[in-house]
């Protein structure tokens, strides 16, 4: 076992340097860099964007670049600068990170939720009225692009909030800047939270929609190809109660590709919710990446890429393990 | 008993002393409320010496002060940090008074120390300020220097008009001064650095600040502001800015009523506040078409081309004005702008009245007589497909580029391509990306040639022509039609190419506004009449309210370089 998983770190290193080398070169071969969108502005002299130039090192080559940079991550787990915030990659990206977890993370949680009864009903009531419904909805969700969801959401809440006359929903953000009449940073920790998850009512119901087919889908076949195994025949017929057959016999059993999957959340969790965070203004990661990527701010997108890369290794690996420790038919030695 | 009379002496002579800045506003105001704006993106910096683009000076301006910017009424230079000013030697010097009595929010004196120290670090090319060029005048440096401790004197190497509204922020000493000195200015009051650290001299300190999310500002009890009443200023209690990156979702907060001004971008954005208003959804109001944009959009021919004989064609004065009556103007404004916006014919943006003039050489949308222009240059004939050619045969053609994802201007260029076509020339039209683009129009070969045909773009317009001579003279870096290598003037010039570069040292050079005025009318007339960048249409400022909101200017007052207020300091929440 430990062999294994010392094999599977070892194997990071390649992945890792392989794939921060693709996108450094991608990013180089696009045209411009982070000054060009300055020299457009009649303002600015020549000599000055040559010497930003200078400061930031993009007159270097792009080999010595990309090598100063992997040093750094290596050797001194520095991500390097931002070229647009003038500070610290790590900085700049911590908060849009743990933005973007609340919002994946309360998302996840409503589609294990909800999907997961979905797809026992669906296969306990295969072909009835309720399954096709569910199943209908349940890609209908899939099929409706995220952003557009998002934006007829936004117009809802101001919908809902005219006819109540009043604050029902938020239009987009994740925190309100007086709560109970007091500046935010004075409020209790208790009403800072409660504010942030009733900023998330919206986007987390978009996020999770269109989640939810897959899962359902893959809990509805789970159960169906349990509930025609033998041992389940064998309790039916042994006089077991129906509700004792699905849920404690077969439901178990069934699940377990589902939690051999939440090893796969770990760079779910760092890749954001999408445009979801735009059209909404939830301050998270797709909204930084988006503005990096139009600042042509390289090491911020390379940060972005470095972490979503190593927990998507890390997750990976801990999804093989889960799998080995709820399925006693694996074995990594 | 002394002592209290002593101390009260010594506070009454602190008020005599104490030289507050008036600041007139539109209506009477009342103390309180918090203003609310979207902005497209956070702040990068809240270090003056540090930023570059709008979304951080539009912060620091709240809260560092700057000695001289315009009257908002008669956008004349007006005294902000100094109180008056004198000019000297014909304009080579001029000697700032500053306000006695101003204070930083940390109780220490705003003075010439402090002006001296901003001013020497931004011209510093260490550190590299974006305000450098202020410092400047054609590669000789201007002088700052102390004459004591509330007076400043700044001495020019010749005459500059601008010189009273350069808008360089004032930074404290006592708290760069010795990161300057270690050369570490650019680490002070980052994104991470507490807010109560950062420490105000403006109408505004920092209250707290959200990655992503926002930026809270708080009225600064120290700052040496009044109103006409003698009362303090600024009104406002709280200024918060809302990153909001969508441009939707910002127009769904200002419809919802939750940011208090906008500016409607189009036609479409116009109908929905408009709807949302009479339905009775949002207490406000919209000025559609009130004033157009400074902004502008033009095609520019690239007169350098590898290719010798478009290089030559592109030189033609008669070509450019084929070209410049193909402009539809009409339709663009019609289909690109929505309806909402006017034709552009000078390189002066419309709303800057002082300098701006409609008496230019126009040319009409006239398809017979760009044929007709074309036909004296030897395109007479049309081929097989339709297209004119000339003499030995060759096809009028050309490539049209504008930077890919700006709508109005992709519809501009198409318009004029479809235009084009009707006439016979083959326009190749092209979206394509920015930083492209950027790099086509000015980074020519080492032999000087460049190798696109034909760009739309545009450039930000100011209220001063001064700031755009990168444009305008001969060795400027944005000479964009005719460009130079590594600075210099380029290879093969063209007479007017020479007036306009004596025009615009002219124009910088003379102090008197109503000379001024006159150099600049001569200087559109001479771009008119000889084309090097075509002009097509401005885009309308049509900006919104809430109606919670007070001491906005009223319909008629409205222009789009000062905006919806005079001053941000007699702004009031009406609730």
């Amino acid at each position: 076992m430990w062999n294994y998983i010392a094999r599977r770190l070892l194997q990071l290193i390649p992945t890792f340097v392989g794939a921060t080398i693709l996108a450094f070169v991608i990013i180089q071969i696009a045209p411009g860099d982070a000054i060009t969108r300055f020299e457009l502005d009649p303002t600015v002299d020549r000599e000055q964007i040559e010497r930003l130039r200078q400061q930031f090192g993009l007159d270097q080559p792009i080999p010595a670049q990309y090598a100063k940079w992997l040093s750094g991550v290596l050797f001194h787990g520095y991500l390097g600068i931002s070229l647009d915030y003038r500070s610290d990659v790590w900085s700049v990206i911590r908060q849009p990170i743990l933005n973007s977890m609340v919002l994946v993370g309360l998302s996840t949680l409503l589609i294990y939720l909800v999907a997961i009864p979905i797809g026992v009903y669906s296969a306990v009531r295969k072909y009835s009225l309720g399954d096709r419904t569910l199943t209908f909805l349940a890609f209908f969700g899939l099929a409706i692009p995220n952003f557009f969801f998002a934006l007829i959401m936004l117009y809802f809440a101001i919908w809902v909030n005219d006819h109540a006359g009043m604050r029902l929903l938020p239009i987009g953000g994740m925190t309100d800047q007086f709560l109970g009449g007091v500046p935010r940073q004075e409020a209790p920790w208790i009403a800072r939270t409660l504010d942030v998850l009733w900023h998330s009512i919206l986007p987390v119901i978009v996020v999770a929609t269109s989640g939810m087919a897959g899962l359902v889908r893959i809990m509805r076949g789970q159960m169906l190809e349990v509930l025609s195994q033998d041992y389940v025949r064998t309790a039916r017929a042994k006089g077991v109660a129906e509700r004792m057959v699905i849920y404690k016999h077969a439901l178990r059993n069934a699940v377990i590709p589902l939690v051999a999957g939440i090893g796969g959340l770990l760079p779910g969790l760092i890749g954001g919710a999408g445009l979801v965070e735009v059209v909404m203004a939830w301050p998270g990661i797709t909204p930084a990446f988006l503005q990096a990527v139009s600042a042509i701010d390289i090491y911020v997108i390379m940060g972005l890429i470095t972490i979503s890369t190593f927990l998507l290794i890390v997750g990976n690996l801990l999804s093989d393990l889960l799998l080995a420790w709820v399925d006693p038919r694996i074995r990594y030695n | 008993m002394r002592r209290i009379l002593v101390l009260s002496m010594l506070a009454l002579a602190g008020l005599a002393l104490a030289q507050p800045k008036v600041f007139k506003g539109v209506e009477a105001g009342k103390a309180g409320g918090n203003y609310r704006v979207t902005a497209i993106s956070d702040p990068r910096t809240f270090n003056p010496f540090v930023a570059r683009e709008t979304s951080s000076t539009d912060v620091i301006g709240l809260f560092l002060p700057y000695l001289t910017g315009y009257n908002p009424y008669d956008l004349k230079p007006e005294g902000y940090l100094a109180q008056s000013w004198e000019v000297r030697n014909n304009g080579l010097t001029v000697i700032f008074k500053l306000r006695q009595g101003a204070k930083w929010s940390d109780g220490q004196p705003i003075d010439a120390d402090d002006v001296i120290f901003s001013a020497t670090a931004h011209a510093d090319p260490k550190v590299n300020s974006n305000s450098r060029s202020s410092f400047i005048l054609d590669g000789q440096p201007i002088k700052w220097s102390k004459v004591d401790q509330y007076t400043v004197r700044a001495d020019f190497p010749k005459p500059y008009a601008p010189s009273l509204i350069q808008g360089w922020y004032i930074a404290p000493e006592h708290i760069f001064g010795e990161a300057y000195k270690a050369g570490k200015i650019a680490e002070l009051w980052t994104l991470d650095t507490p807010v109560n650290r950062i420490i105000s001299g403006g109408p505004f300190m920092l209250e707290s600040y959200s990655k992503g999310e926002r930026v809270v500002l708080r009225r600064n009890p120290n700052y040496w502001g009044v109103d006409d009443k003698n009362s303090p200023v600024a009104y406002l209690e709280r200024y918060t800015f809302t990153t909001v990156s969508d441009l939707n979702a910002s127009l769904a907060k200002f419809l919802a009523g939750e940011s208090d001004l906008y500016a409607a971008a189009n036609a479409d954005q116009v109908a929905q506040i408009l709807e949302r208003i009479r339905s009775g959804g949002l207490k406000g109001e919209i000025f559609p078409n009130a004033d157009v944009t400074t902004g502008t959009n033009f095609i520019v021919f690239n007169w350098n081309h590898k290719d010798a004989n478009k290089a030559k064609l592109f030189r033609q004065v008669k070509f450019r004005r084929a070209m410049a009556h193909l402009m539809d103007k009409k339709s663009m404004i019609e289909v690109a702008l929505g309806g909402l916006g006017q034709p552009q014919w000078s390189p002066i943006s419309i709303p800057v009245k002082q300098f701006f003039t409609d008496d230019v050489a126009k040319y009409d949308y006239s398809p017979q007589k760009a044929a007709a222009l074309l036909a004296e240059l030897g395109f007479r004939k049309k081929n097989a497909q339709g297209f004119l050619v000339d003499a030995a045969g060759k096809v009028l053609e050309f490539n049209l580029v504008t930077n890919q994802g700006n709508n109005i201007r992709e519809k501009i260029a198409q318009i004029f391509a479809e235009d084009a076509r009707k006439i016979g020339i083959k326009v190749n039209y092209r979206p394509i990306d920015f930083n492209e683009l950027v790099r086509q129009l000015t980074q020519p070969a080492a032999d000087g040639t460049r190798d696109f045909d034909a760009i739309l773009i545009g450039l930000t317009g100011g209220i001063e022509p001064a700031f755009s001579r990168n444009v305008w003279q001969l060795n400027g870096s944005l000479h964009a039609w005719n460009l130079g290598v590594g600075g210099q003037a380029p290879k093969q010039i063209e007479s007017f190419e020479v007036l306009i570069d004596k025009l615009m040292t002219q124009g910088a050079t003379t102090l008197d506004p109503a000379k001024r005025r006159e150099i600049y009318v001569q200087f559109q007339k001479v771009v008119a009449e000889n084309v090097p960048l075509i002009y097509t249409v401005a885009p309308a400022y049509n900006p919104a309210r809430n109606a919670r909101i007070g001491g906005l200017f009223p319909k008629g007052q409205i222009n789009s370089i000062v905006g919806q207020y005079p001053y941000i300091e007699t702004v009031f929440a009406k609730e």
